[in-house]
């Protein structure tokens, strides 16, 4: 009896050796395109700006006697105390430039793979969903913990260096703890929030728009609002991606929250946001593409 | 094979004529399209919420809309919506690669970028005069019988009209020799733009939005409660201000032509 | 019979890589098969005969017209580009409409064309989905339609066969070739030296930016019988194969693999090796698990022109 070989190709029956960390090419990919384009290094080196200012200013408040005339008795203010550090890390300006890192860095991050239908390629390796959505966080984790929970520590460290002694680790105990709190919320629910918009469609350019819009826009919102009498209130806080931020660090660093509403709410949208996300994700990434 | 064999010429009027009605309705068609639409909805659902909540404060009505939900409009909806269609006219063809199914017809270059061009520009100038109009005569809702409201609407329209003339067609050129010119408007839109209005003196006169503000026919007190949009401006005569938009866009609109017309566009691999 | 499509000395190079190097090349009407592997040049020459892209060196002109910037000569061409790329949101009908439009005809005789390509193609039943939804074959056949719907004198085919199943690859092959007889100047790329010999015997090799030959199929034949071919058996009873062969005058020589399970054959005859080794097969009985043409391919013919 004649017989058909299968000759193209061989089911493989050996056993998985999962690797340790399997997700890793797929973050240093990442990070390698991100650092291929040719603004985003200026774009990130600006993101370094507010540590040096900051900096600078505790040099400055360790050795105020030598300001004392530039400052006109006002060297006082500054205070480098947790509401120190929570100002360095809810510094608008240095949230905007993590949007505009994310922009570059992590719109394309899952629309990319999505327009070349190149999901399937990864889950031809052994290569689990939750391996490769690791493996696309960890890009925004790094450039988000780099420009927050890294420049933050090294903060510190210079703050003991200049003023010789523990006295400020005695006076504030929690602080790096509130510092590396609030840079793992800042850091999962961009990672979230990115992922999230760059998984809705396969046009990175329109992911770029989607990503700044939608925070710049609830900003913009929560201005409007706020200036229309009838409609402001505290609560409408919590329509500002930037507002929840600054309530959830004003918890973390024990400070008083900027609105009059209880910081635990803007926990609860940010974690809803990253429950969408993960379910949105969970449904739009899968190896085979489903047309409809 | 039975097939007529006729070619007929096409001018560039015929050009732009044709593609713009091809880019109109492909524009209509696409879910990013919707979603910008969706976004123009939100002053409308503000005006209604403000219409039930402020009913009886008429001073107050017209001062929001003049000069709160205008800052969505001036600063965010037109330089958004200019920045993503202006920048697709032409990467849109090259992240889709589809170019060659226009650059192999009958239609000279230019005319491919101005048909595309116009069609954007009338398909955001829908979008926002739809939102406008809506929010703005819901606001006003209480006065529909004054003249004057009918003729601040179309100066309003006017103005962003303009606005999207002048954005579209200089982030339309920044998309035909860059790559990433979304990147690039991003932090002239909403950078530049915002922060060159604190420098004093003419500094402000190189952007857009000041000659876009100096245009919105409510002025506010100075020191008003709601000095939002307006400030620190210091405004451009109504005529120079819609020449130097007429001009940024014309000379946009041709520079994009030129570079579109003599740059060979490869696709990324 | 004059050229329709005539390059001169045409040179393009993208930064450091030489694109196409100094081809100048004359094709007359009927069907030219442009055959070479991938990154030879095929695309970049297409491009510059279509116009979109300058050449750095060189001048290419369709009926003595020059290509460049002029737009009116793209009426009477037809470009079926290579890559895999539609405006997804519109439906088949609406593209071919809108393209149609696009080249200067009216709504009622754009429908009309639009109608007729369709047919044509055999999409007509699916003509209102979206072509998001379409199949690779419906979606090169839709290509080939915007191609042909507005009549063009000249058509160029850049890799119309790639993706498409065996079947898919008869139809457009069909499609084709009904346009022989229509007086059309067609130039079909392909690295695939059987879909260009099934369409036309005219052709013109391309190999690193450089045209290596060009004329009748049966040239590029004739090369091949002038190299031994290989063909390579893998047996468990490769000696006892190669006992039964070694008195066929058309073999040349023999060597079998380090494993003992494999005998390479080379012949100038390959058919009739092929032939003899299924007739000693059968009556010797014996196990055959693979026998291939190791150089039976458009490169292992490049090899020997390029004399690797």
């Amino acid at each position: 009896m004649a017989t058909i070989r299968e000759k193209g190709y061989y089911h493989w029956d050996g056993r998985l050796e999962a690797r340790r960390f399997p997700w890793w090419p797929i973050t240093r990919t990442g990070i390698q395109l991100a650092f291929k384009k040719k603004w985003f290094k200026f774009v990130f080196a600006a993101g370094f700006a507010p540590a040096v200012v900051t900096l600078v200013l505790i040099y400055i408040s360790e050795r105020l006697e030598d300001f004392k005339s530039m400052f006109g008795g006002k060297g006082q203010l500054i205070t480098v105390n947790p509401k120190f550090f929570m100002d360095f890390l809810t510094n608008g300006g240095l949230v905007f430039i993590i949007v505009m890192v994310l922009v570059f860095a992590g719109a394309g991050l899952i629309a990319d793979d999505l327009k070349h239908n190149s999901l399937q390629v990864y889950f031809a390796r052994p290569l689990r969903k939750n391996d490769y959505l690791l493996g696309k966080m960890a890009v925004i984790f790094f450039f988000v913990l780099l420009l927050t929970l890294v420049p933050a520590i090294v903060l510190y460290i210079f703050k003991l260096i200049f003023a010789g002694s523990f006295r400020f680790v005695v006076d504030y105990p929690w602080l790096l703890l509130s510092v590396a709190g609030f840079s793992a919320v800042l850091t999962v629910f961009f990672a979230f929030y990115t992922l999230l918009l760059s998984a809705l469609s396969k046009n990175s350019r329109y992911v770029m728009i989607i990503v700044f819009t939608v925070y710049l826009f609830s900003q913009i919102l929560y201005g409007i609002i706020n200036s229309i009498r009838g409609l402001h209130g505290p609560g409408t806080a919590l329509v500002s991606i930037y507002e929840n931020l600054l309530q959830v660090a004003a918890f973390l660093f024990g400070q008083k929250p900027p609105h009059a509403v209880h910081p635990g709410w803007s926990f609860l949208i940010l974690a809803a946001v990253c429950v969408a996300s993960a379910v949105v994700l969970n449904r739009k990434i899968r190896g085979v593409e489903v047309i409809r | 094979m039975e097939t007529k064999g006729r070619t007929p010429a096409v001018s560039l009027a015929a050009s732009v004529r044709e593609v713009f009605g091809f880019f109109f309705f492909l524009g209509r068609r696409t879910g990013k399209t919707r979603v910008f639409v969706l976004l123009g909805g939100i002053p409308v659902v503000i005006a209604v919420l403000v219409r039930i909540l402020a009913a009886g404060r008429a001073d107050d009505l017209a001062a929001v809309f003049s000069e709160i939900l205008m800052v969505f409009f001036v600063t965010f909806y037109i330089v958004i919506l200019s920045l993503f269609y202006g920048t697709s006219i032409v990467a849109e063809e090259l992240e889709g690669r589809t170019l060659p199914y226009l650059t192999s017809r009958p239609l000279s270059k230019a005319g491919i970028f101005l048909g595309k061009y116009a069609a954007y520009t009338s398909l955001m100038f829908l979008m926002v005069t739809a939102s406008l109009a809506l929010s703005y005569f819901i606001m006003n809702g209480h006065r529909l019988a004054d003249a004057g409201l009918y003729l601040t609407f179309l100066k309003y329209a006017a103005v962003l009209g303009l606005g999207l003339l002048a954005y579209t067609a200089f982030f339309a050129f920044l998309g035909t020799f860059l790559k990433r010119a979304i990147l690039l408007g991003l932090m002239f839109g909403f950078g530049w733009e915002n922060v060159i209005q604190y420098f004093p003196g003419s500094t402000q006169k190189f952007s857009l939005v000041h000659y876009l503000k100096s245009l919105l026919p409510r002025q506010p007190a100075a020191g008003g409660k709601f000095s939002l949009l307006l400030f620190r401006l210091e405004p451009t005569g109504p005529v120079a201000a819609v020449v130097s938009l007429a001009l940024i866009a014309v000379v946009f609109v041709a520079l994009g032509c030129w570079v579109f017309r003599t740059k060979e566009y490869l696709f990324e691999e | 019979m004059s050229a329709v499509i005539e390059a001169k000395s045409l040179s393009k190079w993208y930064g450091n890589v030489l694109g196409l190097n100094d081809v100048s090349l004359e094709i007359e009407s009927g069907i030219t098969g442009l055959l070479g592997p991938n990154g030879a040049g095929k695309s970049t020459f297409m491009k510059l005969i279509t116009g979109q892209m300058k050449p750095n060196i060189g001048s290419v002109a369709i009926n003595g017209e020059r290509v460049w910037n002029h737009f009116r000569l793209f009426a009477r061409l037809g470009f079926c580009p290579e890559p895999d790329a539609f405006y997804e949101d519109i439906s088949g009908w609406e593209f071919l409409t809108g393209l149609l439009r696009l080249q200067g005809f009216g709504r009622a005789e754009a429908a009309e064309r639009a109608a007729m390509a369709l047919t044509i193609v055999e999409l007509t039943g699916d003509k209102d989905r979206k072509i998001r939804g379409y199949s690779r074959g419906m979606r090169q056949r839709v290509k080939f339609a915007q191609a042909i719907a507005h009549d063009p004198e000249v058509i160029i085919l850049d890799e119309p066969f790639s993706g498409l199943d065996p079947l898919g690859k008869r139809r457009l092959i069909r499609l084709i070739k009904d346009y022989e007889g229509a007086g059309k100047t067609i130039l079909v790329s392909s690295h695939v030296l059987p879909e260009i010999e099934a369409v036309t015997s005219r052709i013109v090799m391309i190999h690193q930016g450089k045209i290596l030959a060009q004329g009748d199929i049966h040239m590029v034949r004739d090369l091949i019988e002038s190299h031994p071919h290989m063909i390579s058996v893998r047996s468990p009873q490769a000696r006892a194969l190669a006992a039964a062969l070694v008195d066929d005058a058309s073999v040349l020589k023999m060597t079998f693999g380090a494993d003992g399970r494999s005998l390479v054959v080379e012949t100038p005859n390959r058919d009739g090796v092929f032939g003899r080794l299924q007739s000693v097969i059968v009556a010797k009985g014996l196990e055959v698990e693979e026998i291939t043409s190791p150089d039976d391919n458009l490169q292992a013919v490049f090899d020997y022109l390029v004399g690797k």
